[in-house]
């Protein structure tokens, strides 16, 4: 039932992004309406999935990277819904929804033989760690969104190109000032999922802090928005933070691929 | 029967100041319900409410205008409490050939804050259909709206008036939305003055920004100027010194080198905190240095960026505007000759005649191809033909003649149309 309704949901998001691509190009006020019941169709959808699967699993629904993904995805869509209902933002909809859809497919398609989660992680501490982490990254990543859009804004602008899709963009001070909450709100959150980690490590492992690459990764990616959010207070905006915003992420997704695929240490993979 | 007259009653950008304007104003969202409440008003057969920016109006059409007018005070009044007294003041009311001119006038943008914006005519048609929708514009309205639009049309393909000018300051003003989130809490800055720059900072007042300050080169030029902008002058030797207040400026002076380079700017921008600043070059030589757009957060655009040429044609301007004017008066006179056709005399008096036109015409065709009748044969068909005549149009008649239906102009309009008794608008 849960993988069903998960390909149900990945088949809308596909209709979704390919509506959203229809209604940049166009214009047409519509097909985003069309757009975005079709995306709350499929986040509801999402959402139910993952409900069911955790009632299965428990803390086993943790294990696995791509369940992560999969989480991420769908906290992104429903952030984007509310975003949406708010202000006009197709063109940030036609690109968190193909990438929601991308997460999404790497939970359904990758082989799910996760190793079992062994008995000392599964304390209260590892929704803790898990739920603000994951939280965190989905707003990183609508963070990066705007970004990618204040960029293409504003290199309109200077370039002093009016075109169609230009006159669909919303405004930089819109993008900017939603990018500032993003990011705040993001860091806020990936602060906390790095102190529960911290505490989930010595529940587990006895040490708050052993050098793990996933901890200096993110301890990286910590002091990047944190020096982004400082940056703010002395003017750093527009195109300088945007710019910022998306190496943040990138180094986000580095840190979560590597740590997961490439040296998974005690944290991915390999939990021993 | 009594004939609707049309009148409108209401407040503009001319005849009130914005904080009169923003009381009476009825949004959006609260229109129907204030569509219905104008229909329960005593001696209003039908009303179509124009709230926009710039003006506050209600239009309508009463069997009894003296009566309405006074009415529709205390309707604007009420609505959003404001003193009776106080709004009297600033009202402007149009009654019959005046309120059509006036309606006409604002459809083809002719009584816009910037004569020739295209936005108008759009807000009119989403009224005007609002009301068509709730029902309170009836046969009177429809009409006069539908010659309303297609006078607009007119005088936008026959006439300059939506000229470059006016593109070039709706290029500005929408360039300026793709930076900004809102303009209300933006502050604009006019360096100069200029036909152009002006327009341009009208148009920015038009969408919503409020504060503007005005420098130019002769003081008493920047006070006369900010005062028709309800802005501040500021002396042009210490006008850098305002600069970062400003989120738009706005130059146009006649100087010859750069009144503004990217230092400057650099500098400006520290002290605003980096908030974007849009720049709007319209004079020729430019008065701002072209590679301050290459700062970040900041957006300069000159007069052909914007799309436009470089002139500041009035003259031109003026002319294509008293052709407008003309356009305007030709569509009242078609317009008027129809409302004049809607009582129910001279309606009652032109069937008849074209019935009777056609019994005769007939009758001298049918007598012609039987000589051989006798003059009392001919008689006889005469009487009979006229007697089917009255006693077809007796029940008509009768209904048209009945005064004190709602729908009388309805029906005389359906009978006009009906027997093709029409005055045709564009004779």
């Amino acid at each position: 039932m849960s993988n069903l309704l998960l390909s149900l949901a990945l088949a809308l998001y596909l209709l979704t992004t390919a509506t959203f691509m229809a209604q940049v190009m166009t214009g047409h006020d519509a097909l985003r309406r069309i757009a975005h019941a079709l995306l709350a169709a499929a986040f509801g959808a999402h959402a139910t999935s993952l409900a069911l699967q955790a009632a299965a699993e428990g803390y086993e629904v943790f294990a696995t990277f791509q369940d992560e993904l999969s989480f991420i995805a769908c906290i992104m869509v429903g952030l984007y819904l509310v975003l949406a209902w708010r202000a006009n933002m197709s063109v940030v909809g036609a690109l968190v929804t193909p990438l929601a859809f991308l997460f999404s497919l790497s939970a359904h398609a990758f082989d799910k033989a996760a190793p079992e989660l062994p008995r000392q992680l599964q304390n209260v501490w590892l929704p803790a760690h898990v739920a603000p982490a994951v939280l965190g990254y989905a707003v990183f990543a609508i963070a990066f969104c705007l970004s990618l859009i204040y960029l293409l804004q504003e290199r309109q602008l200077k370039a002093k190109r009016k075109g169609g899709l230009f006159r669909r963009l919303p405004s930089l001070e819109t993008l900017d000032e939603l990018n500032y909450r993003f990011v705040t709100w993001g860091f806020a959150l990936f602060t906390i999922g790095l102190i529960t980690g911290s505490l989930l490590a010595k529940e587990t492992w006895g040490e708050l802090w052993s050098w793990e690459p996933v901890q200096v990764l993110s301890l990286i990616t910590w002091l990047l928005y944190a020096g982004l959010l400082h940056a703010r207070t002395v003017g750093w905006r527009g195109r300088k933070a945007a710019t910022f915003t998306i190496l943040g992420f990138v180094v986000v997704v580095v840190t979560f691929l590597s740590v997961n695929l490439i040296f998974p240490g005690k944290h991915g993979g390999s939990f021993g | 029967m009594m004939q609707r007259e049309i009148l409108i009653v209401g407040v503009n950008h001319r005849s009130a100041p914005v904080e009169v304007r923003e009381k009476v104003a009825i949004n959006n969202g609260a229109l129907d319900a204030s569509l219905q409440r104008l229909l329960a008003v005593a001696s209003i057969e039908e009303g179509v409410i124009l709230s926009t920016c710039n003006r506050v109006e209600v239009i309508a059409a009463s069997t009894d205008g003296d009566h309405a007018v006074e009415a529709l005070t205390d309707f604007l009044a009420i609505d959003e409490h404001v003193p009776r007294d106080h709004l009297a003041q600033h009202l402007s009311v149009y009654r019959g050939r005046e309120a059509v001119r006036h309606l006409f006038r604002v459809a083809a943008s002719l009584d816009s804050m910037v004569v020739g914006e295209p936005q108008i005519l759009g807000q009119l048609k989403h009224l005007y259909n609002r009301a068509a929708t709730v029902g309170t514009a009836g046969t009177v309205l429809h009409r006069c709206f539908h010659k309303a639009f297609s006078v607009a049309k007119r005088v936008r393909t026959e006439t300059g008036v939506a000229s470059k000018a006016v593109s070039v300051s709706s290029a500005a003003v929408e360039l300026a939305s793709k930076i900004f989130d809102r303009l209300e809490d933006k502050t604009a800055m006019l360096i100069g003055a200029g036909t152009m720059s002006e327009l341009a900072a009208r148009h920015l007042m038009a969408h919503g920004v409020h504060n503007i300050l005005v420098t130019n080169r002769t003081f008493d030029r920047a006070i006369e100027l900010a005062r028709d902008f309800r802005g501040t002058p500021v002396p042009f030797e210490e006008f850098r010194s305002y600069l970062h207040m400003a989120d738009v400026i706005i130059g146009s002076t006649g100087a010859d080198g750069h009144l503004l380079t990217p230092a400057v700017i650099q500098e400006v921008l520290r002290q605003r905190k980096f908030r974007p600043v849009f720049l709007i070059d319209m004079s020729v030589p430019r008065n701002f240095d072209p590679r301050i757009n290459d700062i970040d957060n900041v957006y300069l655009y000159d007069i052909d960026d914007l799309g436009g040429v470089a002139s500041e044609n009035l003259d031109e301007r003026t002319r294509e505007a008293e052709k407008a004017e003309t356009i305007v008066e030709e569509e009242i006179d078609t317009f008027w000759r129809w409302v004049t056709s809607l009582e129910a005399v001279p309606t009652i008096v032109a069937l008849r005649d074209k019935i009777e036109s056609i019994r005769k015409a007939e009758l001298d065709k049918t007598l012609a191809s039987f000589p051989a009748l006798t003059t009392e044969q001919r008689l006889a068909l005469d009487a009979m033909t006229s007697a089917i005549v009255n006693k077809i149009l007796h029940a008509p008649i009768t209904h048209l003649k009945q005064q004190d239906r709602h729908d009388e102009a309805l029906y005389l309009a359906a009978a006009r149309k009906l027997f093709d008794i029409e005055q045709s608008e564009d004779s």
